[in-house]
């Protein structure tokens, strides 16, 4: 068994008696890049902000590398590059050059050579005033400050939000080269799945504060399938299949159903249900993450 | 480019990538004893995660397309020839694609082969 980066077991967390998070069991195994995906207010940041130590949670807990975040909060920041959802400036009037000197006083593992590299290719201006920064250069001096010290972990939170598409790939590109020189785990929260899926190696879908599923890259592509289907008159979907776009022809006898769960086991059920399995087709990345949000039980 | 990569593709990236390098040994782009990319240099030019790129080129190996000389990288097996089996290999990969698709569109072998042969005429025409 891999060891893990990352562990979260029964994570709960609400907020005015909204559940951000609803006994949430993260598995990030050491060195995978882990996107979680999920709507706006899914708990993404959440948990982010608890395994930081910045929250804390209602109950549960939750381990970076063996420590728990709760009981260990300035030895576990230290482990971890984090870059929050939203970019606060925090001291607006230093200049960004005055800012990395700043952040690298606190991080003895910090690489000034590396930060300079990344200072380059992220095209950051080191003579402007943080609080004037927009968007965009705002999260790339916060990516600086993340990746400088070369953290065992890596925390993301929407990394490619206000990049321009060339900055996005460039960006892709300094984390391919960063995880290939210094053996990293990276936890990448998004809705923009597409912008980050060449490095995904895992994927966890979060569903209003719930843990829909997790999973390796591989597993995702064997258990998520499209099925062609011909069905019989007054065909009912066996109970407990998980389905998602769900489309039937107006004569109701050929069907077109996303399903997840292990193909051979789906063929199964749907065959002694007496539909002909015409086809399975796997799904691109993006498409079979989404339908594990999607996702319905049929009754 | 040695490597390019089709994000329409729906087959895992490694195996895209090991389909990439035996393609690049048929057509003689690489040849027996020549490096591949490092690892690090194909991850960054693809920008995809470096263990992708490791699990292709060990798989490469574990078929023995390409050998590991310690320390100094990966490089294409000396019994690598333009047409060794390499070439049948891709041959049936690109054969099973199109039957599946084949079978999609409600197609049989025979008109399949058929098509073949007279689109390749036409072209010589």
């Amino acid at each position: 068994m891999t060891a893990l980066a990352v562990q979260t077991t029964n994570l709960s967390k609400s907020y005015d008696n909204q559940s951000a998070l609803d006994r949430v069991d993260l598995r990030v195994p050491e060195g995978s890049v882990y996107v979680m995906v999920g709507a706006n207010g899914a708990g993404k940041s959440t948990t982010f902000k608890i395994l930081m130590n910045l929250e804390r949670p209602d109950s549960g807990n939750a381990s970076v590398f063996g420590l728990d975040t709760g009981a260990n909060g300035p030895e576990v920041r230290a482990h971890i590059g984090y870059v929050p959802e939203h970019y606060d400036a925090g001291y607006r009037w230093m200049t960004s050059a005055r800012l990395l000197q700043h952040a690298e006083a606190f991080y003895p593992s910090w690489d000034s050579a590396y930060a300079d590299r990344l200072v380059k290719s992220l095209d950051i201006r080191m003579d402007r005033k943080t609080g004037g920064l927009s968007k965009g250069e705002g999260r790339r001096l916060q990516l600086v400050m993340a990746m400088s010290h070369r953290p065992p972990l890596l925390l993301l939170d929407e990394p490619t939000e206000g990049l321009d598409p060339v900055a996005r790939r460039q960006l892709l590109t300094l984390i391919a080269e960063h995880l290939a020189d210094s053996p990293t785990t990276i936890v990448i929260a998004t809705h923009h799945i597409h912008e980050v899926e060449s490095l995904a190696d895992h994927i966890a879908a979060l569903n209003g504060g719930r843990l829909v599923a997790q999973m390796s890259r591989d597993e995702l592509q064997k258990n998520v399938r499209r099925y062609e289907l011909e069905l019989p008159e007054n065909w009912k979907a066996p109970a407990g299949l998980v389905a998602t776009q769900t489309r039937t022809s107006p004569d109701g006898r050929d069907a077109q159903w996303t399903i997840i769960g292990d193909e051979r086991d789906v063929a199964e059920r749907l065959t002694s249900s007496g539909a002909n399995v015409r086809e399975a087709q796997p799904l691109a990345f993006e498409e079979a993450a989404l339908a594990l949000l999607s996702g319905e039980r049929a009754q | 480019m040695l490597v390019t990569l089709d994000n329409r593709d729906l087959r895992p990236l490694y195996l895209q990538i090991m389909d990439e390098i035996r393609r690049a040994i048929v057509v003689g782009k690489l040849k027996p004893e020549d490096p591949l990319p490092s690892v690090r240099d194909l991850a960054s030019e693809l920008a995809i995660n470096p263990r992708t790129v490791s699990q292709a080129y060990q798989e490469l190996e574990r078929e023995e397309v390409v050998y590991v000389k310690r320390g100094q990288g990966t490089f294409v097996s000396p019994t690598m020839k333009k047409n060794s089996r390499e070439r049948q290999n891709l041959a049936r990969a690109l054969a099973k694609r199109t039957l599946i698709e084949a079978r999609r569109s409600g197609l049989d072998l025979q008109e399949l082969i058929a098509s073949l042969k007279e689109a390749a005429a036409e072209e010589r025409q």
